[in-house]
């Protein structure tokens, strides 16, 4: 079955790995800048993935674990003259801890009323953050500055983002060979069957909503350490979580890497229209969300691997399936 | 000062509740969150601030204009897009909504720019008072507008013929299709009048605040957070929510500061879905 | 030997009592039907015994342990398994994955690796026969084999004791004599066996002993015979007509 489909998805994996650890040798620092925003997000849509696209629980606040990531490094380094290389893991663990802390009341609560209550807390985090004397609240705080080269510093983050991403994607990947991957599945499919088959729903949920966290911790020390400075408003910025939920459909949910061929298109056309058309680039860009989701809401993936034919009757089958 | 702080609270708690009704109906009966509800807010608020500018047209009498206007936007909206990927998974509506959201910020922007506008009406600052409690007449007139408002929702959802097939839509939709309903149209009708609900909001925000094209963003917000307090399935839901979220805010920005406002908000909503998900009025399912 | 009993379950709902003070038995072996009118509470029996709800009063005994109140997964794997009676399996797995799930988190799972597991499913299938349709995605399948797809889940957790609620709902005739086969089948494996039904040709063929629920509680107890002619269950459930129709 869908030999076709296996076959192409080596190649694009190939491609991805061969042009992933190409691109920052043969190409300016705008290109890698570039990148390793768009591997960011890649991670982060793929890290939303595991707790929206295999457990099924939307989450909407998922920019909390980017916040407090970077917040937990820049407190530590900054404030606390903690090195990267303990702060770094840190910013993992300390948004997986939240991830749990806040899971287990809040993934007791299904579909919308999940996703309402994750935007909340996300909402409510960035608050608090503002309102911290040890964040320096709304003025936003300081990293320590690097001791690289310019170059050296892009090359850096490019790969350390590429780092965290290939290891999202290998951990999603053998978690999905093992118990807990079908465990996840099952809650998705059918959350009440899957308990009395035996899945321990509360512990998988909230395994689930940790990894969430973690890898996205991890990003958030990233970029906190790459920006050099961040304010509340950037890093718990719930159009952070849309663009990485809109990545994730776009690529395809519930598959390994549709989320990053979902974030390297949106961020690709994201660019392409902010070089057209410089005023109206979101504008355009909400068009293209619109039309994307109408005609393809299985994402990039569906098509890809090749499991139905791309075409006009594609498009308009997707519509007929989902219309009232 | 206590009773002042809590009297300004429930004032502009009936704005809230206004704002809240449009996104509980659309939510109750079509079981889709709106995303863009903040959107379709400043839409109605920009429509009142250029007939005022240009024409000089009072913002209470272009509030029919805004809600009418808003109407039919949110009436061909849902039917030539919405109802399009209805029956799909939650993530597919709520993400066609992120579009339409980003694609009217945007459009906006574009057409008005970022500059911050204000209805200056010269009444603006009347007011008038009780005891110690001073009352401005344009708040007390928007929040006696957002309950009228509701009052026109309950009397439409339970005493109307309309009404009763959105009803019906909402609790069994193919029971409602084999009586005949014509649901693609039901719903059309609902999200019109919920977002002409969100214009009516609008028009009463231009009067007492500054607006600009990105203010939708957090309105969505709020107004999530009083329908979960308020709970869904009732019309009253809302109201009970924006008054207690006007009345919370106030009183928490008194006593912590204004900075406090939205932690206070999402705070409250994150408790409410925890220990009270069906929020004070909701339906027990 | 018993192997599951209730000791005076009642489950009250709001106003409603929806089952009051039964008790039941169900020995080593043994296939013990249940049945009743439709709104008598035989699945909230299920529910109860399942942990799905804790009952308002009374216990549930497996095996000598008080299991009452337990949530579902712990009672999955201690060795009871269910159905239900609107079939739910996994749409987006195929059929093979449906039941690995079983084999990997049910009674011996802890026992399985995640490919042991699959292994084991396909064992199961086999068992089932559903082999030819392991690949088949579990929203492909017709009626009778998304019922036999449910029972082969149950199965795959390895358990000592199954539920079954209206496994045969819907089925022909001749799907409903390949499913009393399988039952049969089952519980000659050593699995104990509770059956809610209301298809009386099945029941009378497959069980050992019947109960009777009727508005909540027990009416009748005891071999087929005695039960399928006892005037308060012909009152209440069967018909005058049913003596004459199954003579």
């Amino acid at each position: 079955m869908a030999q076709r489909g296996d076959t192409s998805k080596k190649v694009i994996l190939g491609i991805l790995i061969i042009a992933g650890i190409a691109i920052p040798f043969f190409t300016g620092n705008f290109i890698i800048r570039f990148f390793t925003n768009a591997l960011m997000f890649a991670i982060l849509a793929s890290a939303w993935n595991i707790i929206g696209g295999y457990t099924g629980y939307a989450s909407f606040g998922n920019v909390v674990f980017l916040g407090i990531g970077a917040y937990v490094s820049a407190v530590l380094m900054e404030k606390g003259g903690v090195p990267f290389w303990i702060a770094f893991p840190a910013s993992g663990l300390g948004s997986a801890v939240f991830a749990v802390l806040i899971g287990l009341p809040v993934l007791r609560l299904k579909g919308h009323y999940f996703a309402i209550a994750t935007l909340g807390v996300a909402e409510a985090m960035k608050a608090l953050v503002d309102n911290l004397d040890i964040t320096e609240g709304n003025s936003g705080i300081y990293l320590p500055v690097m001791n690289l080269s310019v170059k050296a510093q892009y090359i850096f983050f490019y790969f350390m983002m590429l780092g965290v991403l290939a290891l999202t994607l290998i951990v999603t990947y053998v978690m999905l060979k093992k118990k807990l991957g079908y465990g996840l599945i099952a809650i998705r499919e059918d959350e009440e069957a899957a308990g009395s088959l035996g899945v321990n729903t509360t512990l998988f949920k909230v395994t689930s909503f940790a990894l969430s966290g973690f890898f996205s911790g991890l990003a958030g020390s990233l970029y906190a350490y790459q920006q050099g400075f961040i304010k509340p408003e950037s890093v718990f910025d719930v159009g952070v979580t849309v663009k990485m939920i809109v990545m994730a459909v776009f690529g395809g949910i519930g598959s390994l890497l549709g989320p990053l061929l979902g974030a390297l298109s949106i961020e690709i056309i994201s660019e392409v229209l902010t070089n057209y058309f410089l005023v109206a680039h979101t504008l355009f860009f909400g068009a293209i969300v619109i039309l994307a989701i109408v005609f393809t809401p299985k994402g990039i993936m569906d098509i890809v691997s090749g499991r139905k034919k791309f075409g006009l009757n594609y498009l308009l089958q997707n519509i007929r399936d989902h219309r009232v | 000062m206590i009773l002042q702080i809590i009297v300004n609270g429930i004032l502009k708690g009936g704005l809230y509740a206004l704002m809240a009704l449009g996104m509980s109906l659309i939510w109750g009966v079509m079981d889709i969150i709106n995303i863009a509800h903040g959107a379709f807010i400043m839409l109605g608020a920009y429509c009142s601030y250029w007939l005022f500018t240009l024409w000089g047209v009072d913002p209470f009498i272009s509030l029919f204009l805004s809600i009418f206007f808003m109407f039919l936007v949110g009436y061909a909206i849902q039917k030539y897009l919405i109802n399009l990927v209805i029956r799909a998974t939650i993530f597919i509506t709520l993400i066609l909504a992120f579009g339409i959201e980003i694609f009217l910020n945007n459009l906006a922007l574009v057409m008005w720019t970022a500059d911050v506008r204000k209805v200056q009406v010269p009444y603006g600052a009347a007011n008038f008072n009780i005891g110690t409690v001073t009352i401005p007449y344009v708040r007390l007139s928007a929040f006696i507008i957002a309950l009228v408002i509701a009052g026109i929702f309950y009397i439409v959802l339970n005493k109307t013929r309309t009404g009763r097939s959105i009803r019906a839509t909402a609790q069994d939709l193919d029971a409602a299709r084999l009586v005949g309903v014509d649901v693609a149209k039901t719903y059309a009708l609902t999200f019109g009048m919920g977002v002409g609900a969100a214009g009516a909001a609008g028009t009463l925000w231009a009067i007492l605040f500054p607006i600009n094209p990105m203010m939708g963003g957090i309105l969505t917000l709020k107004s999530f957070v009083v329908v979960i307090i308020g709970g869904l399935g009732t019309m009253f839901g809302p109201i009970i929510g924006g008054l207690t979220l006007g009345v919370a805010e106030a009183l928490g920005s008194n006593w912590f500061g204004a900075t406090y406002e939205n932690l206070i908000s999402f705070t409250i909503l994150v408790l409410v879905l925890i220990f009270l998900p069906r929020g004070i009025l909701g339906k027990r399912e | 030997m018993v192997i599951l009993e209730g000791k005076g379950i009642t489950k009250v709902f709001g106003g409603l009592k929806a089952v009051s003070e039964v008790d039941f038995v169900l020995n080593q072996g043994e296939i013990l039907g249940l049945i009743g009118p439709n709104g008598a509470g035989k699945t909230t029996i299920i529910n109860m015994i399942s942990g799905t709800y804790a009952p308002t009063e009374g216990r549930v005994v497996f095996k000598g342990m008080d299991i009452t109140g337990k949530k579902p997964y712990q009672i999955g794997r201690m060795g009871i398994s269910r159905t239900y009676q609107i079939v739910k399996p996994f749409p987006g797995m195929t059929v093979k994955e449906n039941v690995s799930v079983g084999a990997m988190f049910g009674a011996r799972g802890k026992e399985l690796s995640a490919r042991e597991a699959i292994e084991k499913a396909e064992a199961v299938l086999e068992f089932v026969g559903l082999q030819e349709m392991a690949e088949y995605r579990a929203d492909d399948l017709n009626v009778a084999s998304r019922k036999r797809l449910e029972m082969a889940k149950a199965l795959a957790m390895g358990p000592e004791v199954i539920l079954f609620d209206e496994v045969m709902a819907g089925l022909n005739f001749s799907e409903i004599d390949k499913a009393v086969d399988l039952i049969q089948k089952i519980r000659n494996e050593g699995i104990s066996i509770l059956v809610i039904e209301h298809v009386m040709r099945a029941i009378k063929k497959v069980c050992d002993r019947i109960f009777v629920l009727h508005h909540g509680a027990k009416i009748a107890d005891g071999t087929p015979e005695e039960v399928l002619n006892d005037e308060t269950v012909i009152k209440a459930y069967l018909g005058r007509r049913y003596k004459e129709l199954v003579q």
